[in-house]
């Protein structure tokens, strides 16, 4: 069915998204990346791939952080590009793609507000996909009930806050809670929406999702070890869309310690193989982290080696989670390319960074600590 | 010579020339000391200085891994920085400062007092929580390098005035205040010696003196005796001229 | 002496990644009147900004340790260089885009001079 309508509506967008997917930095270009000596060169190098000569306007000592800005800027474009051309029902799944970014910028913007920061220096540290129109105005309230009762209340995002947020809570101790637990609502929101979709895009995009809630889920528990969250201010952060839940997501809600984080995903093959990869003396997949890893414990000493571990780990959710969007590709006449085109292009962007990170600051035995995509 | 040099404006007595010579003796002594800690500060100097060194350039590299730590951040959660402006509150990374003794200078050395402290413990919570762990960990050994760095240039630019200072008093002791007590000295001993040869004279002149008036009077006497050797009786006469000669040299020596 | 042990804050100026970082650590430092412990100086901050920061860090009775990033130092490198005071005791520390080069440090360059001699 959808094959034979969906080239109506989203053909013209599904051609251009896989058009910009073939423009993703292959292996070799990293490869090249990979080679410079300096930041020069990698501009150089770059403006051979399809950043053309994004960077080409930019004064000499070029900062790692421009970029990345310049990098998502190309991204934002793109983004652009496809929602300005969408119609419904792609228009409104673009539009849940930002809800993420807006997450983000209303944090960002109450954290600021709270402290009586000026709004439009805020603004400009909001992430461009996440901007909407009535961002500014969060600005306005000069205190939290305010910021509440007027105007969060107009934001897109304000479904998710009439669920889980009262007027009391927006304070320090609890922004991180605040944008966990909207988080939390929007992927279970988002996941709905793509199940009234149906069809491929719901089955794509649910295992897509379910596995970004186990991740955070996942994430939580371990970060929340040592901190003055209760158990049941974490259970409650977990998304009920993973493949975790309930069962999973029970056991995280109690855990203590690493190693029952583990015993939690035990029974699901793929979150299984991430900690039997990670507990192995946590030398990394491709062998390159350990010379750096060493060099820094030699420098500073005992830094634990579950600290490592995780952080291994995180490697790990991110390399699973380019797997999983490539395998989006493979099926046709469907949205999640969209959602998936996006979060390469992130990590893509990710990844040059880091490696401008590490040309920048010398670190070349941790140049290939990034995930490639292709 | 007593007349060259710069002297201190004193009266040249005897007591005097006492007292300048206990003060050149304790100059003398204080002089050795202050050389002596001196030495004990500069030895003490150069260690420093090579640590100083040798910290500054383990700062670099320890600075830089801590900055690469924030690109992991960075890399795994998006910038954060902002987030962490805003809610730093209060420090949990606080110094103190000790006091250390090298001979009589006090060198303060700062030491790291470190509370737990709650601040960013759920940044990063979703996401990167792991690697804003790691940096923190990172940044605080970092800063304890930063902090021992601290007190050891603190510990230099203090020592290195220090040194100046007792510098300045070793040379003004050497060059200034000795001779000068030596010169006192000096000048105090030629004036009592020119004294001495004074009185001397003069007590050669006095004695010239009285033994020429002495001769005069003896001569008159006699002429006198003589003019009164007739009326008067020899034995009287005699026997008390005799007994106020004697009498009178007695009295000169 | 006494005041000495008040001293216990470290202060900072210097780019958002260095600044970021000691906050990690756990420096920072906002007073009841908001008054901050540290400066994050961008592109676009200017000079005289930092200046002030520098004289108010500097004369704060609670400031153990100036940190300093090296490239910022340079721009008020006339200031740096007459501060002579032993406390707070400044530090010049380098920053992720500019690497440490230990012959503009001024106290690295007195060290340089005593050893030379």
């Amino acid at each position: 069915m959808e094959a034979l309508l969906f080239n109506v509506s989203g053909g013209f967008l599904e051609g251009i998204v896989r058009g910009y997917k073939a423009g993703l930095l292959t292996q070799n270009q990293y490869n090249n990346l990979t080679q410079c000596e300096t930041i020069e060169d990698l501009r150089t190098q770059l403006s051979a791939t399809d950043y053309g000569n994004f960077l080409a306007n930019e004064p000499m000592p070029i900062s790692t952080s421009t970029i990345s800005e310049k990098a998502t800027q190309v991204l934002v474009d793109q983004f652009n590009f496809l929602r300005s051309n969408a119609v419904e029902p792609l228009s409104k799944f673009l539009e849940y793609m930002t809800y993420a970014y807006m997450i983000d910028n209303i944090v960002l913007v109450i954290t600021g507000t709270l402290h009586g920061r000026n709004v439009d220096e805020l603004l400009q540290r909001c992430h461009p996909l996440g901007m909407f129109d009535t961002l500014g105005t969060l600005g306005a309230a000069t205190n939290g009930e305010e910021l509440y009762h007027f105007v969060l209340r107009d934001t897109p995002l304000a479904n998710y806050f009439r669920d889980s947020v009262t007027a009391a809570d927006l304070d320090d101790l609890n922004i991180e809670i605040i944008r966990n637990t909207l988080y939390k609502a929007y992927l279970e929101d988002f996941d709905g929406f793509c199940q009234t979709l149906g069809g491929p895009t719901a089955d794509i995009m649910h295992n897509i999702l379910s596995f970004e809630a186990d991740r955070r889920a996942i994430n939580i528990t371990i970060n929340s070890f040592g901190t003055q969250l209760t158990k049941e201010q974490r259970a409650k952060l977990f998304p009920t869309i993973g493949r975790l839940f309930p069962e999973g997501n029970n056991a995280l809600a109690r855990a203590d310690d690493i190693d029952q984080v583990r015993q939690a995903c035990e029974g699901f093959s793929e979150y299984r193989a991430f900690f039997e990869a990670s507990s192995g003396g946590g030398s990394r997949a491709n062998g390159n982290g350990a010379g750096g890893g060493e060099s820094t414990a030699n420098l500073l000493g005992d830094l634990s080696e579950e600290l490592g571990a995780a952080a291994d780990l995180e490697d790990r959710f991110f390399v699973h989670e380019v797997h999983l969007n490539k395998l989006a590709f493979l099926q046709q006449f469907q949205y999640a390319v969209f959602y998936s085109y996006i979060k390469l292009k992130e990590q893509e962007i990710r990844s040059l960074t880091w490696i401008a990170e590490c040309i920048a600051q010398n670190a070349r035995d941790r140049i290939h600590d990034f995930i490639p995509i292709f | 010579m007593s007349g060259t040099g710069p002297r201190e404006s004193i009266f040249p007595t005897r007591m005097a020339l006492t007292n300048t010579k206990v003060r050149l003796k304790g100059a003398q002594t204080g002089h050795s000391l202050l050389a002596k800690k001196r030495d004990a500060l500069t030895t003490r100097f150069r260690a420093i200085l090579r640590r100083v060194d040798e910290a500054k350039r383990k700062m670099g590299r320890v600075m830089q891994l801590a900055s690469f730590s924030l690109a992991e951040v960075t890399y795994a959660t998006g910038d954060i920085s902002y987030l962490v402006q805003e809610q730093a509150k209060s420090a949990s990374f606080k110094v103190k400062a000790r006091q250390e003794n090298v001979s009589g200078v006090v060198l303060p050395a700062f030491e790291v007092d470190r509370v737990p402290g709650s601040d960013f413990n759920l940044t990063g919570l979703g996401r990167g929580g792991q690697q804003v762990l790691r940096a923190k960990e990172v940044y605080a050994k970092a800063v304890e390098t930063l902090v021992e760095l601290a007190s050891l240039q603190t510990a230099f630019m203090i020592l290195d005035e220090v040194i100046r200072a007792t510098n300045r008093r070793v040379n003004a002791i050497e060059h200034v205040i000795i001779p000068r007590l030596e010169n006192t000295i000096k000048y105090i001993t030629s004036e009592l010696d020119e004294m001495d040869r004074e009185e001397f004279f003069r007590l050669k002149k006095v004695q010239g003196k009285k033994k020429r008036d002495a001769e005069a009077s003896e001569a008159l006497r006699k002429t006198l005796a003589a003019a009164e050797e007739a009326p008067a009786s020899p034995d009287v006469s005699g026997g008390g001229g005799d007994l106020l000669g004697s009498k009178d040299e007695d009295v000169i020596f | 002496m006494a005041n000495q042990q008040d001293r216990n804050l470290l202060a900072v100026i210097g780019d958002e990644d260095s600044v970021t970082g000691l906050l990690l650590a756990g420096i920072g430092n906002v007073g009841q009147d908001q008054k901050k412990n540290f400066l994050v100086v961008d592109s676009k901050t200017q000079i005289p900004v930092i200046e002030q920061a520098f004289e108010e860090f500097t004369t704060r009775k609670d400031i153990a340790i100036l940190l300093i990033n090296q490239h910022i130092a340079e721009k008020i490198r006339p200031m740096v260089d007459k501060y002579q005071a032993a406390f707070p005791a400044l530090l010049e520390i380098p920053s992720k885009d500019h690497p440490y080069d230990p012959s503009k440090d001024s106290i690295l360059k007195r060290v340089q001079k005593l050893f030379g001699e």
